[in-house]
């Protein structure tokens, strides 16, 4: 059909229109209270010395949904503040991204709280304090990598540092180089140091670098 | 199909490039040089490039500013160029109706 080319080029601008729109609210206060839940928590676990695997996982998930509700209300105030809609095509396509990684880690982790058995006895508990957090960490890397494909440049390299520090440390792990520590000491420390004080140095960072603008 | 809209259309916005640095400024109220390199997969000489054109035409207007001390050039349309933009849409739109009409 001689119109083919401009509904293609009609396509085009559509597509490139959508790209564009991508999500711009500010990320600096979100990182920065997600980084100080993540480190408090984990500072408030090793002094309560939560080691049961139920209960760590139960602790940890409770920390994440807080994080979660966080992070949504801080976004609100901030779309309510700028008088723009809050559930808007960026937003909407950030959270579709972070979703399916998110859900599987939660239930995961809702598994194996059901099911503690399968992890096989003690030993079994002492293992999950230290994969757990791993798995979590890397999905959570995962989800923060797609939803970069929708922000600015730098959550994509955030979640593959994600992903990259689980990696080496489950190779460290695997090839006995924490056998030294506690599980307790691991499995809250991993969480602390990779979930809390990466999201607050990466919060610091955005404090200095990040674009005052809101999503376009 | 009557020729007519298509030799209306906007020679400036009409070029592949600068239609796509044009789409992608109609659904921003800035993007930076380098936010628009990476969009479009373009050669720093060839974004300049298009973008001189379309400021000549005075679609686009250019701001340089620093940032963390570094130098940024944000991009941005002007009224002007978003009237083009827009008057550039309908005529496509025109044309594909006018097409679909004659098909029947």
């Amino acid at each position: 059909m001689e119109s083919d080319w401009a509904n293609e080029r009609l396509q085009v601008i559509r597509t490139l229109m959508e790209r564009s729109a991508i999500y711009r609210r500010a990320l600096a206060p979100v990182m920065t209270a997600t980084g100080m839940l993540g480190t408090l928590a984990a500072a408030v676990a090793l002094a309560a010395r939560i080691e049961a695997p139920r209960a760590f996982i139960g602790y940890w998930m409770a920390v994440a949904l807080a994080a979660v509700a966080g992070s949504f209300l801080l976004a609100r105030r901030q779309a309510l503040k700028e008088a723009e809609p809050f559930w808007s095509p960026p937003t909407r396509r950030v959270a579709q991204a972070l979703l399916p990684p998110l859900f599987f880690g939660f239930a995961l982790g809702l598994l194996l709280a059901a099911r503690p058995g399968v992890l096989g006895g003690a030993s079994g508990a002492g293992r999950c304090l230290f994969w757990l957090p791993l798995v979590w960490i890397a999905l959570y890397g995962c989800s923060l990598h797609a939803a970069g494909f929708f922000m600015p440049r730098g959550m994509k390299t955030f979640g593959w540092a994600l992903v990259l520090a689980s990696s080496v440390l489950g190779a460290l792990g695997a090839f006995g180089l924490f056998d030294w520590a506690q599980p307790l000491l691991l499995g809250h420390g991993i969480m602390g140091l990779v979930f809390g004080l990466a999201h607050l140095a990466y919060g610091v960072y955005l404090y200095f670098t990040e674009r005052s603008g809101n999503e376009t | 199909m009557n020729p007519e809209p298509f030799l209306r259309l906007d020679r400036v916005v009409h070029e592949k490039g600068r239609m796509a640095i044009m789409s992608m400024l109609a659904a921003s109220a800035d993007l930076s040089f380098t936010d628009l390199r990476d969009a479009l997969g373009m050669t720093d000489g060839n974004l300049i490039t298009h973008i001189r054109t379309l400021q000549e035409a005075g679609y686009v207007s250019v701001t340089k500013s620093f940032r963390n001390h570094r130098p940024l050039t944000t991009c941005s349309l002007t009224g002007a160029g978003r009237r083009a933009f827009a008057g550039y849409i309908n005529l496509l739109e025109e044309i594909v109706r006018q097409s679909k009409s004659k098909a029947q």
